[in-house]
């Protein structure tokens, strides 16, 4: 948005998120017991009306609808092989609003071009089809608005260049989405971490975890929230390493060869290599140590319910 | 109301069935309208856009929308950013749409493609964009695969378009 923007009556401009509008008045009035100039827009597709103070339009956002020559650059940006959507949903949701609010037409052409491409890896889930859905009629609005052309029209002409005639799309792979200049053993990622065959690419010695470690971990996971308890989860956390390990083994140069899951604890020095292999680890509460001397005697089985009273001494039946 | 109206001379048993599927599909009311003639001095192929405005006299409501059905062939759109192969148009969020089933014998042999037309831009006049999925009569008209698919909708774009009617409805 252009700092000196000037608006007049009849002008079209794009007011962001809403689409295209028309300077309908521009008036001052008294609010507050302040004199305000106010523009009111007026939505052209459902009249929808709404009034801006002067000073704030350049805040908002609001631009003048895109020229025919910006509008061919849009058309070669959808064109181009440009970048994947992220992968990450939290991260693609920040990006988009942040392209959906500031307003801007090549904001819009990112959006559809990005969820249009994502699209081509998985379905989207609903919500990202809605904003799909928002983003392209804002996108075909401006374009009809600029060309001056059908609506109709317009949304042909962005689609021929997303979906070129007589081709099927084409399907995408993980891969294709993996920022450019990185590669999985940069970031210490995997196809498991992205999601995907994640027990397909383990090494023969660690597809099967000792019995042992399983069940520690299961014990410590409670604390931690049951990292390991289930593959959907270990997927979520999978996602979340994405931002991560980028920092750490990508500065390093030299790729970490981590193995999966928890590191073995450390033994106690000397008692490592004489300790004979220990029984396997009972679990739940240990049991209590039986005072000394009845240990040898087994208890009788304890009664349930309440002990019977005590009879007065003396007293017979 | 969806309002068929014929520029040439179709069977009435298939035209029937093709006011069915269009029931089915948007759940409101569909009938043959009777049959129009072209007005003269429009020529083969015909231009779409010129033959919404031309065609004048079908008694319609105002929440009512006209699909025009024709045999003859459509000229291709001429768009900024190409050419667009075209087997029907529609004035978005309006209330008139053509289709051809030029290319098939009759609407039975060519049934399944002319039904996903129609849907196709008679979505455009209940106000829906083109869709992601090839299987939504949505997904852009010119792609291989169009011809080939069921005339429905997906769940995004069947609940949008109910949605809209029931809005022009209220």
């Amino acid at each position: 948005m252009a700092e000196g923007l000037q608006l007049a009556v009849g002008d079209r401009v794009v007011y962001p998120n809403q689409g295209v509008c028309l300077v309908s008045a521009i008036d001052v009035k008294e609010v507050a017991g302040q004199k305000l100039t106010f523009v009111t827009m007026r939505r052209e597709e459902d009249g929808a009306v709404v009034m801006v103070p002067q000073n704030k339009v350049a805040t908002i956002g609001v631009r003048k609808v895109a020229t025919p020559e910006e509008v061919e650059q849009i058309y070669s940006f959808l064109r181009s092989d440009s970048d994947k959507a992220d992968l990450d949903w939290k991260q693609r949701a920040r990006t988009n609003l942040d392209r959906m609010t500031q307003g801007g037409i090549l904001g819009l052409a990112e959006v559809v071009k990005g969820l249009q491409v994502l699209s081509e890896l998985r379905p989207l889930p609903t919500k990202e089809r809605e904003l799909y859905d928002n983003a392209r009629h804002l996108l075909v609005s401006e374009v009809a608005a600029a060309l001056n052309i059908p609506e109709v029209n317009a949304e042909d002409s962005i689609d021929i260049v997303l979906f070129p005639p007589g081709r099927e799309r084409p399907k995408r792979t993980v891969a294709e989405f993996k920022p450019r200049g990185e590669d999985d053993e940069d970031l210490g990622l995997d196809g498991g971490l992205l999601g995907l065959d994640g027990d397909l690419d383990l090494p023969p010695d660690e597809e099967e975890a000792p019995p042992e470690e399983e069940e520690a971990s299961s014990e410590e996971g409670a604390e931690e929230g049951g990292e390991e308890e289930e593959a959907p989860k270990a997927r979520k956390k999978t996602a979340k390493a994405e931002d991560a390990p980028a920092g750490e083994a990508g500065a390093e140069g030299e790729p970490p060869k981590r193995k999966r899951g928890r590191p073995p604890k450390p033994k106690p020095e000397g008692e490592a290599a004489a300790a004979a292999p220990a029984a396997p680890k009972k679990r739940g509460r240990p049991p209590k140590p039986k005072p000394e001397g009845e240990a040898a005697a087994p208890a009788a089985p304890k009664k349930r319910g309440r002990p019977p009273k005590k009879k007065p001494e003396g007293e017979t039946e | 109301m969806i309002r068929v109206v014929t520029l040439d001379s179709y069977d009435d048993k298939q035209l029937a069935k093709f006011s069915r599927t269009l029931y089915t599909a948007f759940g409101v009311g569909s009938e043959h309208s009777g049959q129009f003639e072209l007005p003269a001095g429009l020529p083969e192929p015909l231009d779409a856009e010129k033959v919404l405005d031309a065609v004048k006299g079908v008694r319609a409501y105002k929440d009512d929308k006209v699909l025009y059905l024709t045999s003859r062939k459509l000229k291709e759109r001429e768009l900024p950013s190409g050419t667009a192969p075209t087997n029907g148009f529609s004035r978005f969020g309006k209330d008139k749409a053509i289709i051809t089933s030029h290319g098939y014998k009759d609407l039975e042999v060519g049934y399944k493609a002319v039904s996903r037309h129609a849907l196709h831009q008679l979505g455009h006049l209940w106000e829906l964009h083109h869709c992601l999925d090839p299987r939504c009569s949505m997904y852009p008209p010119w792609t291989p695969s169009f011809a080939a698919g069921e005339p429905t909708f997906c769940t995004f774009c069947r609940e949008k378009s109910e949605q809209k009617i029931r809005l022009a409805k209220s």
